[in-house]
C-alpha cells in the first residue's frame, strides 16, 4: 500500500458516488424502473400526465449496457488507436449517451402512443427538453464507471484480471441495482405521492393517483429531478460509493497476496457494522414515529 | 479435452455454485415495485436485479483474489464478503430513504414479532400496505442471501478459470450461469419475498431441483470450452 494507490481508491470512491447519484437522477427524469409502474398506471386510471415514460428495461441491465458500451469503445480506442485514456473515455461515454437517447425517445413514443385510448398524449416539447437531460446524466454515469474500470485494470498495484468492458458491465449492473433499490424509493414512495398523508406507505387504493400539478403549472420530469437530487440521488451515490470504496480499500490497504485473510476479516467487520447501524435506525424510527393510531389488533406496540 | 476425474470435480463445483445462487436468491428480501412505493417490506427492486448486482460484485472480488492466489477458501470468502458489502450498503442506504424521506417505521407483515429483535410488527404496518422498510430480520436474511450469491459466483468462476485459464471468458460464463439460476429462483418466488421467515421460503426445494438440472446442463457445456476467446 502506498499513497498513490490510496489516492486512486479515493478517486474511485468519489467517481462511484457521482455515478450513483447521476444514475438515480437519470432514472428519475426518465421515470424508469419500479416507480414507473405508477406512471404507466396513471393514464389507465384516468390521470393523463406530462411525466417522461421510458421503461427501457430494469435499471441494472440498462446501466450495464451504457457502462459496457462506454468501456468497450474506450478500450478499443486505447488499445487499437493508442488514444489518450481520458479522451477515449469521453468518446466512449458519448457513444453510450447516444445509445441512451435512442432508447429513451423510442421508449417514450412507444409507451405513450400505446396509451392513446386512455387520452394520454405524446408531448413533443417534453421529448425535446427532457431527453438531453437524461442523456447528460447517462453520460456522467457511463464516464465514471468506465473510468473506475480503467483505474482497476491499468493503474492499481494489483491489476484486475478481467478486461475493462466486463468490469464496467458488472459495476453497471451493481449501480443499477443500487439505484433501483435506494433512489427509486424517494421518487416512488415520496415524490410521486405527495398528495397523501405523510409517514405511511402508499395505500393500495391510491395506486395510479400520482401528483400531476407542480408549484406552477403542470408537473414534468425535470421537477422530479429537482426534488430527487436533494436526497434520493446523493443516497444512491453513497450506496454505490461505499460499495466500490470499501471493497477496494480492504484489498489495497491489506496486500491480497500476503494479508488476504485480514482483507476478508475487514470486510466481515464492515458487514457487522452495517447490521448494527440498520438496527439503530430501526429502533430510533420506531421510537420517534410510534405505532399507527388506526391499528385495531391486540399485539402491543 | 480429457474427460477425467478433475472434469467431474469441476462439474460438481459449478453445480454447487449454481445451487448456492438459486437458494441464495430466496434469502434476499425483495419487495419489487410495491416496495419502491413503501407498499411492501424489503428492497424496492426485482429479485434477479439485486442478486445479480451483489453476486457479481462478489465475482469481481473473487476474480481479483484468484489472480494472486489459488487457495479456494480465500477466493470463496472474498467473493462472499464482496457481495455482502454491496448488498449491505444497498440495504443501509435504502433504510435512510425509508426512515428519513418516506418517514415509515420498518415493519414486516409476514410475522407478528421479529424473530431476531423480538419487536412487534403489526402496529407499525400502515393501513393498505403489507409492511415497509427493512427490519433487522430482513437485513440479516438479505446479507445471507447476497453472500451465498457471491459464494456461488466465485464457486462457478473458480473451476472455469482452471479449465480455460482465461479470466474474461470465465467471467462471462460465470455471469451467464449466475443469471440463469437467479431467474429460475425468482420464478419460484413469484415477485416478492421477505427472507427466510417468509412462508414462501418453504418453496425452495422446487428451485433446488430446477437449478440443479439447469446447472448440470450448463456445467457440461462450459467445461467443454477450453479456450478460444
Amino acid at each position: 500500500m502506498d499513497a498513490f494507490s490510496m489516492g486512486l481508491i479515493a478517486a474511485m470512491g468519489a467517481l462511484a458516488t457521482v455515478a450513483g447519484a447521476s444514475e438515480d437522477i437519470e432514472s428519475d427524469i426518465g421515470s424508469q424502473s419500479n416507480p414507473n409502474s405508477q406512471v404507466q398506471l396513471a393514464a389507465q386510471v384516468g390521470n393523463p400526465h406530462r411525466i417522461y415514460n421510458k421503461a427501457i428495461s430494469g435499471e441494472p441491465p440498462a446501466n450495464a449496457l451504457w457502462a459496457a458500451t462506454a468501456a468497450m469503445v474506450a478500450y478499443t480506442l486505447i488499445t487499437a488507436f493508442q488514444m489518450p485514456a481520458l479522451l477515449a473515455l469521453v468518446a466512449g461515454a458519448s457513444v453510450a449517451a447516444l445509445f441512451n437517447g435512442v432508447f429513451s425517445i423510442s421508449s417514450y413514443f412507444g409507451r405513450n402512443s400505446s396509451q392513446a385510448r386512455f387520452n394520454q398524449w405524446v408531448y413533443m416539447d417534453i421529448v425535446r427538453y427532457t431527453t438531453p437531460s437524461i442523456m447528460a446524466h447517462a453520460w456522467i454515469t457511463a464516464f465514471c464507471i468506465a473510468t473506475i474500470s480503467y483505474i482497476m485494470v491499468y493503474m492499481l498495484p494489483t491489476p484486475h484480471p478481467f478486461p475493462m468492458p466486463i468490469i464496467a458491465l458488472i459495476w453497471g449492473l451493481a449501480v443499477g441495482a443500487i439505484g433501483s433499490s435506494v433512489g427509486d424509493i424517494h421518487y416512488g414512495g415520496e415524490r410521486e405521492f405527495q398528495n397523501r398523508q405523510f409517514g405511511c406507505g402508499l395505500n393500495t387504493m391510491l395506486s395510479g393517483q400520482i401528483v400531476r400539478k407542480a408549484e406552477a403549472g403542470l408537473r414534468n420530469s425535470i421537477d422530479n429531478a429537482w426534488f430527487c437530487t436533494k436526497f434520493g440521488g446523493p443516497a444512491t451515490g453513497m450506496g454505490f460509493g461505499l460499495t466500490v470504496f470499501l471493497d477496494n480499500w480492504r484489498t489495497t490497504i491489506f496486500d491480497p497476496v500476503t494479508q488476504a485473510s485480514l482483507a476478508i476479516a475487514m470486510g466481515i467487520f464492515f458487514i457487522i457494522l452495517m447490521v448494527v447501524y440498520n438496527n439503530y435506525i430501526e429502533r430510533s424510527v420506531r421510537a420517534k414515529y410510534g405505532p399507527y393510531p388506526e391499528y385495531k389488533g391486540d399485539i402491543a406496540a | 479435452m480429457n474427460f477425467d476425474i478433475n472434469t467431474i470435480v469441476y462439474i460438481l463445483e459449478i453445480l454447487v455454485g449454481g445451487l448456492l445462487v438459486g437458494i441464495g436468491v430466496h434469502f434476499v428480501p425483495v419487495g419489487g415495485a410495491p416496495a419502491a412505493m413503501a407498499q411492501a417490506t424489503g428492497i424496492g427492486t426485482g429479485t434477479v436485479q439485486l442478486a445479480a448486482g451483489s453476486g457479481l460484485t462478489g465475482l469481481l472480488a473473487a476474480g481479483l483474489m484468484m489472480s494472486v492466489t489459488d487457495n479456494l477458501w480465500l477466493i470463496l470468502a472474498s467473493g462472499a464478503v464482496g457481495a455482502g458489502i454491496m448488498i449491505g450498503s444497498t440495504m443501509l442506504t435504502g433504510s435512510w430513504i425509508y426512515a428519513y424521506a418516506v418517514g415509515v417505521p420498518f415493519a414486516s407483515a409476514k410475522v407478528n414479532y421479529d424473530p431476531i429483535t423480538g419487536f412487534s410488527q403489526p402496529p407499525y404496518v400502515a393501513i393498505g400496505t403489507v409492511g415497509h422498510g427493512i427490519p433487522t430480520i430482513c437485513f440479516v436474511s438479505g446479507l445471507i442471501g447476497g453472500m451465498m450469491g457471491g459464494l456461488g459466483g466465485a464457486m462457478i468462476y473458480y473451476p472455469l478459470y482452471l479449465i480455460n485459464g482465461n479470466a474474461a471468458l470465465s467471467a462471462m460464463f460465470a455471469i451467464g450461469i449466475f443469471l440463469v439460476n437467479a431467474v429460475i429462483a425468482s420464478w419460484n418466488i413469484q415477485g416478492t419475498i421477505e427472507g427466510f421467515h417468509d412462508p414462501k421460503f418453504k418453496k425452495w426445494p422446487f428451485a433446488f431441483k430446477a437449478c440443479a438440472i439447469a446447472s448440470i446442463l450448463l456445467a457440461l457445456a462450459s467445461v467443454l470450452i477450453t479456450g478460444g476467446a
